[in-house]
């Protein structure tokens, strides 16, 4: 009898002291790093073909969770390769601090198999997926988020607005960035919840040459987005990776700006995200 | 932020307790101080002088920043931050100032801008592209009379005045060597502090010394902010230009 209750308590401890690493079971969208941080909002016929195509041109996979938005990097990335653009059942000890998820198991779900009311299916309809803002409090941050100091060309910081929850999305070199971003966007009137899914990028001097080297490459070859000391492109490296962001006002901005940072060297994919400015889009 | 700090408070502990250790058991290496040579306005440790201004917003300060499109302290991303170098007062020549005593200071100042510039330049270790490298001077230290009643281990046989010590400190490429910013700090922070301790003990006057290079720290931070500043032209470029991918959509009301 001693020795049985002994038993409970010794599960109950154990139980105890795993739950304070708290293995959680959610439902995820499987999404390629790119297109999680770019394309917030419903999980769409565009979104998923964004999702794989960039996942096949190098991108990594990652989670979005779905009853938040929140992007996940994973620690075991072929669990969720063959998963990318569908939705999964996830299991794994999430670090929301960093954007983290140690993972356990991933296993492909429909969309049925959420129940009905639950906050997971916000993601999953753009008919029930609907963005509430008022332009005021999108300006207010927006605002706050362009003016904030040290923000370099290698820096891209960007965010969605849905009723008082603002989801902050994006790459950049400097850790306190990160926090600086989440600070004055929850510190705004109106601002109830913030999701912070920007990530911090490493300062290896692997990438770092790849960044010095783009820029000049660019700076050359299409000067007039450069102004003073920032630019209508923004340069994002990852690990030899060039994600290229921003505004251009020509198609053929657009392509030159591709076809430098493929120039670049020690540089092994180029993702064109650049937006073109809507009265030369067919050009 | 909270977790900042404590970390950040972790590591002048962790510093102040390496300077314990490491006095108590290996010989001090020698400091390298450097005599200051007579009647010279500064100490020749900046690469070059002749750009520095007074600066309007710095009290006895004199500065100069690169406004050069290609090379100014926008286009950079971390930083180096130098080991300090340690001038000599002309009045304290010949005297024996403790080798202890000058690497408190140099770690202590190395330390305190570190910690101050740090969310605004991660620090690295290898230079490299869009990597400066900050290079700092303690000019003018002084030999100084130890308080009676301090007496520990850590307590140095000959204190250390820095009362009318400036600061030089320089931002370069970290490969080319060419001075980004710089700034002369004349702002008399260490009036009346000595140091008499390898940890700074908490008597008033040694007390003094930490806030005097904290002090000029949080003056070096305020004068890379100040260089941060976008202009009122890169201002209203922002504004025009930064929208959000998300954000296709026309706001409702």
């Amino acid at each position: 009898m001693t020795l049985g209750a002994a038993s409970v308590a010794l599960v109950l401890l154990t139980s105890t002291s795993f739950g304070a690493d708290e293995i959680s079971t959610f439902s995820a969208y499987v999404d390629s790093d790119i297109c999680a941080r770019l394309m917030l909002g419903p999980i769409t016929a565009q979104r998923i073909q964004c999702s794989q195509s960039t996942f096949k041109e190098g991108s990594e996979p990652v989670l979005v969770r779905l009853h938040n938005n929140m992007v996940l990097s994973v620690n075991k990335e072929k669990i969720i390769r063959p998963l990318v653009g569908q939705l999964a059942e996830v299991s794994g000890k999430v670090k929301p601090e960093d954007g983290t998820v140690k993972l356990e198991s991933a296993k492909p779900i429909t969309d049925a198999s959420i129940p009905q009311g639950d906050s997971a299916r916000r993601l999953l309809d753009v008919r029930t997926y609907r963005t509430e803002r008022s332009a005021q409090l999108h300006e207010k941050i927006r605002h706050e988020l362009a003016m904030m100091p040290y923000i370099s060309n290698f820096d891209f910081i960007s965010f969605t607005q849905n009723g008082a929850d603002v989801i902050l999305t994006g790459w950049t070199v400097r850790e306190t960035n990160r926090d600086t971003a989440g600070r004055v966007v929850r510190d705004i009137d109106g601002v109830e919840t913030v999701v912070n899914n920007i990530e911090v990028l490493p300062l290896g001097s692997f990438d770092m040459q790849i960044r010095a080297a783009a820029r000049a490459a660019l700076q050359r070859n299409l000067s007039r987005y450069f102004w003073g000391n920032g630019s209508d492109i923004k340069i994002v490296v990852k690990r030899g990776q060039i994600i290229l962001l921003g505004t251009v006002s020509r198609k053929a901005d657009s392509d030159l700006a591709f076809i430098q940072c493929n120039s670049v060297s020690g540089a092994f994919k180029v993702f064109n995200m650049l937006r073109v400015q809507a009265s030369d889009k067919g050009a | 932020m909270l977790a900042k700090d404590f970390f950040k408070r972790a590591r002048c502990f962790g510093f102040g307790l390496v300077l314990v250790l490491s006095s108590c058991s290996r010989p001090v290496p020698k400091a390298n101080v450097t005599e200051l040579g007579g009647g010279s306005e500064f100490s020749g440790f900046l690469t070059t002088y002749v750009n520095l201004k007074p600066n309007p917003n710095f009290e006895n300060t004199m500065s100069y920043v690169s406004n050069d499109p290609a090379k100014n302290i926008h286009r950079y991303v971390a930083v180096i931050v130098d080991t300090p170098t340690v001038y000599i007062s002309t009045t304290a020549k010949g005297k024996a100032i403790p080798d202890r005593g000058v690497w408190a200071l140099k770690e202590y100042f190395q330390n305190a801008i570190s910690g101050a510039i740090e969310d605004a330049f991660p620090v690295v270790q290898s230079s490299g592209p869009l990597v400066l490298r900050l290079r700092s001077a303690i000019v003018g230290i002084d030999v100084g009379q130890l308080p009676a009643n301090q007496k520990d281990a850590n307590t140095l046989d000959q204190a250390i005045d820095i009362g009318r010590v400036a600061v030089e400190m320089e931002l370069v490429d970290s490969e080319t060597g060419e001075q980004i910013a710089a700034a002369v700090d004349r702002q008399n922070l260490g009036e009346g502090a000595v140091v008499g301790s390898t940890t700074f003990s908490r008597e008033e006057k040694f007390r003094a010394a930490t806030q005097a290079f904290d002090g000029w720290a949080a003056r070096l931070r305020q004068f890379l902010d100040s260089a941060d500043e976008l202009s009122k032209e890169d201002v209203e470029r922002v504004e025009s230009t930064n929208f959000p991918y998300a954000s296709e959509d026309t706001p409702s009301k």
